[in-house]
């Protein structure tokens, strides 16, 4: 006890100090950011963010090379300029709003200090595999990638060795980081300018199939440095809810988690039943949906939105399903048809009208974000400044378009497969912690693939194309709600204003798509697609139903593409067609942009390399952005007359 | 208050902390005496097992649980003092590097608060400008115009108030801005239209037409402000944070290079 005492007694001092010179300012940047900043009296614009980045603190990233720390990580989103691991110096044309670091909870920070260890150290631990690891990662970057391979099967496969994997080993060294974590995280939030939000990743990985979540926190650390991130490997979903809800109680503030990667899932993201294949219970789903409002749609290691499998009408289905959608996170097992449907983002959100159908409960209501993933402490989605899944694949890689890429195995996927990674964009009244934290809360935000296009949706009952003279934002809140939002039946077919604007330094518009999903007559959940308002309509008049291609400007030699086609903003009311009275349904938007070039060409011209023939035929796409839905909800009155 | 210049030494703060350790250890002896065979577990232990299992698990452990973990303490501290008694606390490397990693820690808590002078800070103010200049802010009226010619023809005729109408609600920007943060600007109207922003003159002139990505912007900008280096004593603080981070290494370096200064340390080769 004396020794712990001189400690803290020690540190118990320094702290004394720092809060002595610390005053207003410190108070503004350490708390939750209410009450700091002058907020709109709507949500004005969108805030720009990553809420998924790692930093040498991860177990994987470390290992995969990574030696930049939250600080670099924190300069970089903020816009400053940062020299990455590999060199090269890497800045983002505009700097993004807000960042989620969310490094991985087990064995936090333990491959920097695996590897700090001296030799005898690791020897003494008796640790065969672990010391291997150990020399692997001092030979050489690729060994240590192998290394790291390895390390993340063994915890899919439940054989990581217990220094690793048992929490209670860990946890000391889990709370030095997390508290020096969150110390830096205050010294960067600046409500109004930058908000630095508390995160990390819950890595729960049954088989190698992916259920991992993203945590993120609404409070500074005046409440988080009350808990310390809650380990993955060792637990249950369940188990990671009660420590939310345990937080929330203990300390008054608020975390979320956001689900990822579905699409590495095989089915088990998003079950009709319970996790040991029980029904579901009404208790669970409610939990489920209070915990996970928002679920990262699409990332690096590619889109979930669907798949062509599920939504075979949908010409636009399967964007950055490529390669991912062969078997789970290590492709230690292959995937098969009868698991899309639970790997998928909009199969689970008609599986949550399903299910409320049956136990009263959505717990599958939820809205959605992009965001990176990457593992470089660089936040960017920008298919031009793409700066890798890790740091064996920077651009001091000039080959990582072509290499084998795949964890574990190294078979079925290759670099070209990797996405430059989305962001995450959030309808708030100003830019504090609490306010960005809310927007998530009520599902106010919505997924782009990189591009910042502005996409606003509300929902109600009689918007009509006058309203666009006015003042419709004001409307749209005031009669009715925006994305993220519930509608009640009222007896007539929803009606949705609808607005998207390029991204201002971006590629022109193609179209604006509503996805329709409801639950018809029968019981049997369905979907629609419908085509909005897309550029140049008197030209581009439906054929056999649908709307001709916008085109493609793309040079391929060049890496460049016009603005020539494509508009720079469309906007529509749009009522449903086929609205029948009593369904429940739920309506999201998906933007598309004309095509431009993926990182892969971009790659290609600057490196001047050949791509191979499937990754060229996948070097053009067409970028998109994903609304939060809104739901139709059967009118209470009419639901208890029912019963 | 300030403190006289001495007592803000870091090599005074470890002569004070050394003479603190000194004191307490020749007070109470060294924390665990390995003869002792009585093992108690207080409240405060209880506590301390109790809660670091809550942080960890978001829930207090049962009472089933609670038994298991003090139990498992006991275990490791009988194991601990059969392993003193056996001296294995020498010549393990685990152990010499966990005690190491422990001093560098409380070193590193030390390091934190030496204070800065003034001097330091001013120089890292003028060493990092980019870090503190405020940002440029802009108060301009903007028309929005899909095609050139008809912003070009608006601006002849100086009929614009008819146009805040009619083109400008085309596209969903503000028409009025007042203070608008340079970062701002960006996210909102993009880099080519920042970049334009810039070369215009303020003036009650309406100007232009000038691109962004969306299209053509006939501009009235009203006034510009901000972007100048404050002075240190408006952003002190901040200036100090970012000193502190950006030098706590090198400052960790030099709390470790005061101890090692104390050894004369002899390689035979």
């Amino acid at each position: 006890m004396a020794k712990s005492f001189v400690k803290s007694a020690w540190i118990g001092v320094a702290a004394l100090a720092l809060s002595a010179c610390g005053g207003e300012d410190a108070d503004r940047r350490s708390g939750d950011g209410e009450r700091t900043i002058e907020l709109a009296e709507f949500p004005d614009r969108p805030y720009w963010g990553d809420t998924h980045l790692h930093t040498d603190n991860s177990v994987d990233a470390f290992g995969f090379g990574v030696r930049l720390g939250p600080e670099a990580a924190l300069r970089f989103a903020r816009g400053e300029e940062v020299t990455a691991t590999t060199g090269g110096s890497a800045q983002l044309a505009r700097p993004l709003d807000f960042l989620v670091i969310s490094d991985h909870s087990d064995a936090l920070g333990a491959t920097r200090a695996l590897f700090d260890a001296p030799r005898l150290a690791i020897v003494a631990m008796g640790d065969e595999t672990v010391l291997r690891w150990y020399d692997m990662m001092h030979e050489s970057p690729e060994q240590s990638q192998l290394a790291i391979a390895e390390l993340i099967t063994a915890a899919g496969n439940g054989t990581a060795p217990e220094s690793l994997s048992d929490p209670e080993q860990q946890v000391e060294r889990t709370r030095d980081v997390w508290n020096t974590h969150l110390e830096t995280l205050d010294r960067f939030n600046e409500p109004g300018v930058f908000t630095a939000i508390a995160g990390f990743e819950y890595s729960l990985m049954p088989g190698g199939n992916n259920l991992h979540r993203v945590v993120m926190f609404r409070d500074g650390s005046d409440r988080t440095s009350q808990t310390v991130p809650y380990p993955g490997l060792t637990t249950t979903a369940e188990g990671l809810w009660d420590y939310m809800s345990a937080y929330a109680e203990a300390t008054g503030g608020q975390a979320l988690a956001i689900p990822h990667n579905s699409n590495l899932s095989n089915g088990l993201m998003f079950e009709l039943t319970m996790p040991d294949g029980s029904p579901m219970t009404a208790e669970y789903a409610r939990k489920r949906a209070a915990a996970e409002p928002v679920v990262e749609v699409t990332q690096i290691k590619g889109d979930s939105e669907t798949h062509s499998f599920l939504s075979p009408n949908d010409e636009y289905a399967g964007f950055g399903d490529t390669g991912w959608e062969l078997g789970n996170l290590p492709l230690t097992q292959a995937a098969t048809d009868d698991m899309r449907a639970g790997s998928y983002v909009r199969d689970a959100l008609k599986r949550g009208l399903t299910l409320e159908e049956q136990i009263g409960v959505n717990p599958y209501a939820f809205g959605m974000i992009g965001s990176t993933d990457s593992h470089t402490s660089l936040a960017t989605g920008d298919e031009d400044n793409f700066w890798g899944k890790h740091s064996g694949n920077e651009p001091a890689n000039q080959q990582r378009a072509l290499l084998p890429q795949n964890l574990g195995t190294r078979l079925g996927r290759f670099g070209w497969n990797y996405l430059a990674g989305g962001y995450a964009a959030a309808w708030a009244r100003g830019n504090t912690r609490a306010e960005i934290f809310d927007a998530f809360k009520r599902r106010e935000v919505y997924a782009t693939t990189g591009p910042r296009m502005v996409v606003r949706m509300f929902g109600g009952f009689g918007f009509a194309d006058s309203d666009w003279d006015n003042d419709w934002v004001r409307k749209g809140y005031e009669s009715g709600v925006p994305m993220g939002g519930e509608l009640a039946d009222s007896g007539t077919a929803p009606s949705f204003m609808i607005s998207a604007q390029k991204d201002p330094d971006g590629a022109n518009l193609d179209r604006v798509q509503i996805v329709k999903g409801w639950v018809d007559t029968e019981g049997n959940a369905r979907e629609r697609i419908y085509d909005v308002v897309w550029s140049d309509m008197e030209k581009r008049t439906k054929l056999g139903g649908k709307v001709p291609a916008v085109g493609d400007t793309v040079d391929r030699e060049k890496a460049t593409y016009t603005n020539d086609i494509g508009a720079a903003q469309l906007r529509a009311v749009w009522s449903d067609p086929d609205y029948v009275e009593g369904q429940r349904a739920f309506y999201y938007v998906r933007v598309l942009e004309i095509p431009t070039p993926r990182w892969t060409l971009f790659d290609a011209v600057r490196f001047g390399i050949e791509l191979s023939d499937d990754a060229k035929a996948d070097a053009v796409a067409q970028e998109r952005a994903y609304s939060s839905p809104i739901w139709l909800k059967p009118a209470v009155a009419k639901a208890l007359e029912a019963q | 208050m300030r403190l006289p210049q001495w007592a803000r030494q870091p090599l005074v703060h470890f002569l004070i902390g050394g003479a603190i350790l000194f004191g307490w250890f020749a007070w109470t002896g060294t924390p665990v005496d390995p003869a002792s065979r009585t093992i108690a577990i207080d409240r405060d232990v209880v506590g301390n097992i109790s809660s670091g299992y809550q942080q960890q698990m978001g829930r207090a452990p049962s009472d089933t649980e609670l038994d298991a973990l003090i139990e498992r303490y006991v275990r490791e501290e009988v194991l601990y003092r059969e392993a003193l008694r056996l001296g294995l606390d020498q010549d393990d490397a685990v152990v010499r590097r966990r005690m190491a990693q422990k001093m560098d820690l409380i070193a590193g808590s030390q390091a934190e608060v030496a204070a800065p002078s003034d001097e330091d800070l001013e120089s890292w103010l003028a060493d990092h400008p980019a870090r503190f200049a405020q940002d440029i802010r802009y108060s301009f009226d903007q028309i929005f115009f899909v095609e050139r010619s008809t912003a070009d023809l608006a601006l002849k005729s100086g009929d614009l108030a008819s146009k805040l109408e009619t083109e400008a609600k085309k596209i969903d920007l503000p028409q009025g801005v007042s203070d608008m943060p340079r970062q701002e600007i960006l996210s909102r109207f993009g880099q080519q239209f920042a970049r334009e922003l810039d070369q215009l003159e303020a003036g009650d002139e309406w100007q232009g037409p000038i691109p962004s990505g969306l299209g053509w912007h006939v501009v009235r900008l009203r006034e510009v402000s901000g972007g100048k280096l404050p002075e240190l004593a408006e952003v002190r603080q901040k200036v100090e944070d970012d000193w502190r981070l950006g030098t706590a290494e090198l400052r960790k370096q030099e709390a470790y290079q005061l101890l090692r200064d104390a050894y004369s340390v002899e390689i035979e080769r």
